[in-house]
């Protein structure tokens, strides 16, 4: 009976140990490769799930699954254009093969450095096709879809995926930053002295013509006004030739008479000769 | 438990005897001891059992989804409200916050606050080197601005990419530089924000479905652009030279509308004076004319009475005037004195002859 009873718990003891260091999970982000002395075992990575190994013999590698980052240090580049630019990528790469990986790369610091070597070659070689505007506006996607596709070739050996090369930042230089400083200030400073003298060419057309018309508009009403001094002069003359017309010899006589009253009005002498018509009854 | 209790007792009652503790009794507590790990084992184990079991018990709050695993592998999503699973070693459970819309600050930094929450408008410093951005017209901007996201898909989210949070920032510069890259200055400085928004964030999305990240993002706002530091000044007297502009246009036009109605108003009061001048002079000729006629009208009756009358009232009028000098003289005296002029040729007039 006691005998029995220790055996059983030596026995479960054991299998508790076997099964433990047998059994493994491999989580939904790893994979994993068995090596058994030093050498893969089976053809393909391990997904996630439980798995078993043989204990002792085997041991068990596990794998990042996910996509992965590795950002590259930004890095001076010269363009077609003869222009330096710091270019700032990333790259989303991915273990695909983890049999290949672990055999020619190990780690991922193994990898970063494959990253490093080729992504940051071929960016180097794509950019200095373009000119440095073309790098920033429209050849962008351009040049990181080719850098994606020839990086990807030249990574897929190692058992890695380069998914996407993508350029975050291009940086000009400290130096050429300053020059398109004061290109942008020279640019704003014609921008504003146009302004301002479109604005006084403005202002003086609206002041001369104001001149203009207000110089017609005066002239006008002087015309204007001849012409009504004129018809009133005309008018009045008619009627008094008219009026007069009918006894000229009267009109002559009486008007005479008041041109003498309103032309003697101030120092006159007067020399009257006893003879004359106006004296008669004082002789 | 029963004959435990009894040994217990039993102790108790040896006790108040007030003898010390022998060797002997030393022993039979050690045994008692041992004896007691048995009823501890039974009463342990079904405990651990029971507290196991209980461990797979989970609650999902609203604003989260459960995902469970087995064996590491992902087996299901649950959703809100208490669950259970199988507990450890077999499944596990993950609880992301799929419903919080979490931010992410670009170009700039809010001071005092974690990046996620809201921030204080203005309290915030700018970061160069994320801000400044080339144009596609070779100019600088300083752009700031944020993402809004959330978690769509919490199985990628969880187990896709490595960091998808830092993922998000990247493609978030990558897209904003590349959207801008695109653009001219004047678009990102003014009337382009609207489109520049909504592009940047359709490519965020674009890149971040490629990776299968699991992210959405709702918006992208830009806060704060402008010009860089270094040519700021020019870019505001751009501005203000446009208000200049306009503002000698409206001075102008001011002059204008000053001028024009005076010179209207003058134009009326000349041509006005005009024919106030011909009104007059017609009404007086008619008048003159209208009185010659009454005069005449008479005279015609008895001509050579009113012609002495007028002649002499004139006379009257003339030489009544206190400051003209009158002078009568014979003809002889006046031949002798000065040479003279013939008064008496004057047919009609009193000769009245000026001799200053």
């Amino acid at each position: 009976m006691k005998k029995t009873t220790i055996l059983l718990a030596i026995v479960v003891i054991l299998g508790a140990f076997v099964l433990t260091s047998a059994a493994f999970t491999v989580d939904q982000t790893q994979q994993a490769i068995v090596i058994q002395l030093g050498r893969p075992v089976g053809d393909r990575a391990l997904g996630p799930g439980l798995h078993f190994k043989l204990p002792l013999v085997q041991t068990v590698v596990f794998f990042d699954a996910r996509i992965l980052d590795f950002d590259a240090k930004p890095e001076e580049i010269t363009t077609t254009d003869k222009k330096y630019m710091n270019v700032d990528s990333y790259t989303k790469w991915r273990i695909t093969d983890p049999l290949t990986f672990y055999t020619k790369v190990r780690t991922i610091q193994g990898a970063r450095a494959r990253l490093d070597d080729i992504v940051r070659s071929q960016l180097r070689v794509a950019l200095g096709r373009y000119t440095l505007i073309e790098v920033v506006s429209h050849k962008r996607q351009e040049i990181m879809d080719a850098v994606t596709k020839r990086s990807r070739e030249l990574l897929l050996p190692y058992g890695i995926e380069v998914l996407d090369v993508r350029i975050k930042r291009t940086d000009l230089p400290a130096e050429n930053a300053r020059s398109i400083f004061g290109r942008m200030k020279a640019e704003r400073e014609r921008q504003a002295k146009q302004y301002r003298s479109e604005g006084q060419e403005a202002s003086a057309k609206i002041k001369a013509n104001a001149d203009k018309e207000r110089t017609i508009i005066l002239a006008d009403a002087n015309k204007q006004a001849e012409i009504i001094r004129g018809e009133g002069d005309a008018l009045a003359t008619k009627v008094y030739a008219t009026a007069l017309g009918q006894n000229p010899d009267f009109y002559e006589f009486t008007r005479s008479l008041e041109a003498y009253k309103q032309g003697f009005a101030k120092n006159t002498r007067f020399i009257l000769t006893p003879k004359s018509p106006f004296l008669k009854h004082l002789q | 438990m029963n004959w435990d209790w009894e040994k217990l007792q039993k102790q108790q009652q040896g006790r108040p005897g007030g003898k010390p503790p022998s060797f002997d009794d030393f022993q039979d507590q050690l045994d008692k001891l041992k004896k007691f790990k048995l009823p501890g084992w039974k009463l342990v184990i079904p405990l651990l059992i029971l507290l196991w079991i209980a461990s797979g018990f989970y609650i999902v709050e609203p604003d989260e989804v459960g995902v469970v695993k087995q064996f590491g592998k992902f087996n299901r999503i649950t959703t809100a409200g208490p669950n259970y699973h199988i507990p450890y070693p077999v499944e596990s459970a993950l609880t992301p916050k799929v419903t919080q819309i979490r931010r992410v600050e670009f170009g700039f930094r809010s001071v005092g606050r974690p990046i996620t929450q809201s921030f204080q408008q203005g309290v915030s410093r700018e970061v160069k080197e994320e801000s400044l951005m080339l144009t596609g017209d070779e100019n600088i901007v300083s752009v700031q601005f944020i993402v809004q996201y959330m978690i769509k898909d919490a199985e990628n989210y969880l187990f896709n990419v490595n960091d998808p949070e830092q993922t998000l920032a990247h493609a978030g510069e990558a897209a904003m530089r590349e959207v801008i890259g695109n653009g001219k200055i004047d678009d990102a400085l003014t009337t382009g924000k609207q489109e520049i928004q909504v592009q940047t964030r359709d490519l965020m999305q674009r890149i971040l479905d490629d990776y299968k990240t699991g992210l959405s993002v709702v918006a992208v706002q830009m806060q704060n652009v402008h010009p860089p530091d270094e040519v700021i000044e020019a870019f505001k007297d751009v501005a203000s030279a446009r208000e200049d502009k306009s503002r000698y246009i409206n001075e102008a036009e001011a002059y204008q509308r000053d001028i024009l109605p005076k010179a209207r108003g003058e134009a009326s009061r000349i041509t006005n004076a005009a024919q106030a001048y011909k009104e007059a002079k017609v009404r007086k000729a008619e008048g003159d004319a209208a009185r010659f006629l009454s005069v005449l009208k008479e005279y015609d009756k008895a001509k050579d009475i009113t012609r002495d009358r007028l002649y002499l009232e004139a006379m009257e009028t003339i030489l009544s005037n206190p400051d003209t000098e009158k002078l009568i003289m014979s003809d002889d005296a006046l031949k002798q004195s000065i040479p003279y002029l013939p008064l008496d040729k004057q047919p009609r007039s009193a000769a009245p002859k000026e001799a200053k």
